[in-house]
């Protein structure tokens, strides 16, 4: 689901750099990627966020040999992508029907239709924006976190961790996605969407930046709102703070032992429950009986990166297949 | 030890403020020992304990909440899973399936559900769970029904 957003946002802004070409890439990039088999697509992708970043930076529009045989034929389910082709706005309907079925795995009808409901109000407005400045704002960020030597990798690393132990835990609470993306971005404030987070609960727990309770893994993200925001920012945004806010909405503090949890602490995500505590008192845990409190399941050994990460690849298959 | 008492004692200002949410559940800490709790919860509506005000003892372990605090009903009480002498509580979520995410607040809750709910499978209260078990319910709650007169009511007169 969440996932998706992220995959089409971070891998086109890696290498986008003008107006059409950027665009067309995007669209090979994530055609070709959609082909290959799941996992091979999320370390590839991984890799190219580390390893080719730079290089097809500087390329700029090298992104033609980037084959694309069925960009059409297969982007019913690629919301995003679609997005990123036409942004005139005509087909924001078809937009958010795809967005809201790649985003629900359960697909039950309540949750689908009210997140088409939602997503439809709230993106109408955006397709409008410029999609000259998508190139720009986004390979700019994304030179900034290069120098930043692998940071940006982690922060995806902790994301695509938060978004896949969210994708169990929350399957059918998938409707406030949308309202969302407004709530975390105060620049255009919308009376519309207002009243969406009236309706929905949860949604008005959205961490303002003043909020203490917001993981400190965002302000990353947050720098990035200095570059103009367009509609693609927007929409992997949102997947980004929908994943975070519902996994590490709670606790600023370890709920076992109450003390303060710390940078280290806030990225940790042992199980993929998505029950947040602190490193001491999870080797605490794994010295005495070794099961998650949350869910009380026992904890893999094997590391919780690789566990969470192997869960998301087999969650991410559910709403593509 | 630290981490026990750090925790206890966001649970008891946790208490502080919950005391109006659960009027069902009122939880003490002893004056002097913050590893001693006692709680006085109100029989479950529509069970023979309704009316009732029963007192239950934590004592609260060094490792907790990685070790499950231990409690026991001072209030005697006609139950199939409580032990009718010692007041022991024959109760999943205080053993094996303790997670340290619970908090004595949430204890109170288990145990008011399992006085609704009793198991008569895994009795303490060998009586009670028979009863319950030939299908005697109206025998069952006559004597629990009693009992929680005699020992959680507040003495007329």
């Amino acid at each position: 689901m969440g996932y998706d957003s992220i995959t089409n946002v971070s891998i086109p802004t890696t290498a986008s750099n003008a107006k059409e070409f950027g665009k067309k890439k995007r669209v090979n990039r994530t055609a070709k990627l959609k082909q290959s088999k799941l996992d091979v697509r999320r370390e590839q992708w991984l890799s190219q966020v580390k390893n080719k970043g730079c290089k097809e930076e500087i390329n700029g529009g090298g992104g033609v040999k980037m084959h694309s045989p069925d960009v059409h034929e297969r982007n019913d389910d690629r919301p995003v992508m679609k997005l990123e082709i036409n942004p005139g706005g005509e087909e924001t309907e078809g937009i958010t029907n795809h967005y809201s079925d790649s985003d629900s795995p359960s697909n039950s009808p309540i949750s689908h239709t009210s997140s088409v409901f939602g997503s439809n109000r709230s993106h109408s407005p955006f397709t409008s924006s410029s999609s000259s400045s998508s190139g720009g704002c986004c390979s700019g960020s994304m030179i900034e976190e290069d120098d930043g030597d692998n940071g940006c990798l982690d922060d995806w690393e902790t994301i695509a961790d938060a978004l896949a132990a969210d994708d169990l835990k929350n399957d059918n609470l998938e409707s406030p996605e949308p309202p969302q993306l407004n709530s975390v971005i105060p620049l255009e404030p919308e009376p519309v969407n207002a009243t969406m987070l009236g309706q929905d609960g949860c949604c008005a727990r959205a961490w303002r930046p003043d909020d203490v309770s917001r993981p400190q893994s965002l302000p990353n993200l947050l720098k990035q709102n200095s570059f103009p925001m367009n509609s693609d920012r927007f929409y992997g945004f949102g997947a980004i703070e929908f994943g975070f806010k519902k996994v590490c909405s709670p606790p600023s503090t370890c709920p076992i032992c109450c003390e303060d949890l710390d940078l280290t602490d806030t990225s940790f995500l042992p199980c993929p429950c998505g029950y947040r505590l602190c490193l001491f008192c999870h080797k605490r845990i794994l010295e005495d009986d070794g099961r998650c409190p949350g869910c009380r399941k026992e904890y893999d050994h094997r590391g919780q990166g690789n566990a969470s990460l192997k869960l998301g690849r087999s969650c991410s298959m559910i709403p593509r297949h | 030890m630290q981490a026990s008492r750090a925790r206890l004692f966001k649970e008891y200002k946790e208490v502080q403020r919950e005391k109006v949410a659960d009027p069902d559940i009122q939880l003490v800490c002893d004056d002097s020992n913050i590893f001693k709790w006692t709680a006085l919860i109100k029989g479950p509506s529509e069970t023979p304990y309704e009316g009732g005000v029963f007192q239950l003892a934590f004592s609260v372990p060094e490792q907790y909440p990685l070790q499950p605090p231990q409690v026991r009903f001072l209030t005697k009480i006609f139950h199939p899973n409580v032990h009718f002498k010692t007041g022991e509580i024959c109760l999943d979520i205080l053993k094996n399936a303790w997670s340290p995410a619970w908090t004595l607040q949430s204890v109170c809750r288990a145990i008011i559900a399992l006085m609704a709910h009793p198991e008569p499978d895994s009795p303490l209260n060998c009586d009670s769970g028979n009863l319950l078990r030939s299908g005697d319910v109206r025998g069952f709650q006559s004597m629990a029904k009693m009992y929680t007169r005699l020992a959680a009511m507040p003495k007329k007169g």
